[in-house]
């Protein structure tokens, strides 16, 4: 069984928009799996039908072996869900805000375990003020705490830092990291952002105009692009310089920079590397690494940078979103 | 779907709202500037015109239990953009991917309206006391406005949550909220009776929801006379549970 399994998933609106066009994905129970593309390019479709909130147009979704289209309500007992906009009610408390979503799994909701989970997120001094008091970063875990209420054996992240500041998008990575680490949690997270899906995902799909372009882990997909670059400033240029070829490959001597691929990764290749360039008498200035990114690999693919991708009023949306949580 | 999960999910929704309302309780008593503009005001002035209420009231005491339903019928009406509000906050989306009925939603919505027309009922009758309107004011009979007000207030918040599930934005949701009051108003008992209609104007009052909830608060609150009172709150019930039916099909649409 699988945590996600989706099929020739579709969905076109007005008779026209292919705004998702045949999607299959498979995610395991465990894994992080991310759906990476521009803002546009169909990512909180395919969320939405996932999580029942849209009918595909056509194709099959099973969560957990539970097929999402005719049996939307179990499936909706079985996953958590963060949206894009902040959604977590202004004029509640944070504590109500918990005790009433935990209310619509469960008859049975103890106040203690409320108390705990507020604990958890670091909110037990702000549990009783209004959330429209909190910041930004409060309200993301308030989010996050209120999708794990009940236990979800999936959790769904859609595009989990957007229109949050560097310092509160290490504070929400840091708590997905830990609902990852500490108990193996499914996640299925989209995003824009190379980074994030670098940083968290086993997995990701790059998505573009509505279809997946390439599926694969953040390492693979990196390594299909190309290889690390080892670039080194020397202050003299040796005639018939040579490195051996379990080091790397030089590839270009270009005035008074140097430029290696190393053989394996370049943390490993690189003491050796400096080693034998001093014994041939090379005196080394600097040396930067550069490695391929996942912008590098939707480059590849969709023969575009992610930025192009966005159309103007893409982009527009996604930051009104953002000014909306700033309220 | 079954009954207790319904239930659950509708008094949960309620109890969200209830909580959000205690937080904000202001918003009761700016509201309860209205129904007190048109006694004060409207009525006052209108009771020096003879002969538009029966002869056995005065004008006050037969336009009351109009504005009392007038004022619940405003609430109700706007209802529907606090829906298109929750959407366009991400609230609503987040709510529908949880495994509450959807008809609950609607249901516990609905019934938090309600909860702010009991509290305009409870306004008008404070008002009536201090300009001595001279109104029923027994146990059963305020027990049996309460009734018809809820029917009222979720009847049109209903109505309201519908139309907001085709339409989705909150300015036309305004234009047509202002666009159906006053006809919904003046097609109905609230401010003369029907008699005073030309008949094709009847005919509309005699659909129109509002007419009946007006009559059932007249027959509890001035005339004591319960003979229509069964069929004003059976024709209010229907058309109620006909409209919480048929939202709960449709609240989906608002998201998508």
């Amino acid at each position: 069984m699988h945590a996600i399994e989706a099929k020739g998933l579709t969905k076109i609106y007005e008779g026209s928009i292919r705004a998702v066009d045949g999607v299959d994905l498979c995610v395991e129970e465990g894994e992080v799996f991310g759906l990476l593309g521009p803002n546009g390019a169909g990512k909180s479709t395919t969320i939405k039908m996932l999580l029942t909130l849209l009918k595909p147009t056509s194709g099959s979704i099973e969560i957990l072996g539970v097929d999402a289209l005719s049996s939307p309500s179990r499936v909706r007992e079985l996953v958590g869900y963060v949206p894009q906009e902040v959604s977590v009610d202004g004029d509640l408390t944070g504590y109500e805000n918990l005790l009433i979503f935990s209310k619509f799994y469960s008859s049975n909701v103890k106040k203690e375990k409320i108390r705990g989970i507020l604990e958890y997120i670091g909110l037990q001094e702000k549990a009783d003020d209004l959330v429209k008091n909190y910041s930004g970063g409060m309200m993301r875990r308030l989010e996050i705490a209120q999708a794990l209420v009940n236990e979800p054996k999936i959790l769904f992240l859609d595009e989990p830092s957007i229109g949050l500041d560097p310092y509160v998008k290490r504070e929400v990575w840091m708590l997905v990291k830990t609902l990852k680490e500490e108990r193996g949690m499914t996640i299925f997270m989209t995003t824009h952002d190379m980074m994030e899906a670098e940083y968290f995902c086993d997995r990701v799909a790059i998505m573009n105009a509505g279809k997946i372009v390439v599926l694969g882990r953040p390492s693979d997909l990196k390594e299909s692009v190309g290889a690390d670059v080892v670039s080194l400033k020397v202050s003299n240029h040796v005639a018939g310089l040579r490195v051996p070829g379990e080091v790397g490959k030089l590839i270009s001597t270009n005035n008074e920079e140097l430029s290696i691929v190393p053989n394996g990764r370049a943390e490993e290749a690189l003491p050796r590397l400096i080693l034998e360039l001093e014994k041939q008498g090379v005196v080394i200035h600097s040396i930067s690494i550069s490695r391929p990114t996942l912008d590098d690999v939707f480059l590849k693919y969709t023969k575009m940078r992610i930025q192009e991708a966005e159309s103007l009023r893409q982009a527009r949306l996604a930051r009104r979103s953002f000014r909306r949580h700033a309220k | 779907m079954s009954v207790p999960k319904f239930l659950r999910g509708t008094v949960t929704i309620a109890e969200m709202e209830a909580r959000k309302l205690r937080h904000a309780s202001s918003e009761l008593w700016i509201r309860a500037v209205q129904p007190a503009l048109w006694l004060l005001v409207f009525g006052e002035a209108l009771s020096k015109v003879r002969g538009i209420a029966p002869s056995k009231f005065t004008y006050l005491q037969f336009i009351t239990p109009g504005v009392l339903s007038q004022s619940v019928l405003f609430i109700a009406i706007f209802y529907g953009i606090t829906l298109v509000w929750e959407r366009d906050l991400g609230l609503l989306s987040k709510l529908l991917a949880t495994p509450v009925p959807q008809s609950s939603i609607v249901a516990g919505k609905a019934l938090s309206a309600a909860i702010r027309g009991l509290f305009q009922a409870i306004v008008v009758f404070a008002l009536a006391l201090i300009i001595h309107v001279n109104l029923n004011l027994q146990v059963l009979d305020v027990l049996g406005v309460f009734v018809v007000i809820t029917l009222l207030a979720m009847c049109f918040s209903s109505l309201s949550m519908f139309i907001a599930s085709m339409i989705k934005t909150r300015e036309r949701m305004m234009g047509i909220g202002q666009l159906i009051t006053m006809p919904l108003f003046f097609a109905s008992n609230a401010i003369y009776p029907l008699s005073l209609m030309p008949k094709w104007l009847q005919y509309v009052a005699i659909a129109n929801p509002l007419s009946y909830a007006v009559n059932a608060l007249r027959s509890l609150l001035l005339t004591g006379d319960y003979s229509s009172l069964p069929q004003d709150i059976l024709v209010l019930l229907v058309y109620t549970l006909v409209l919480l039916f048929a939202t709960s099909l449709t609240i989906r649409r608002i998201i998508q």
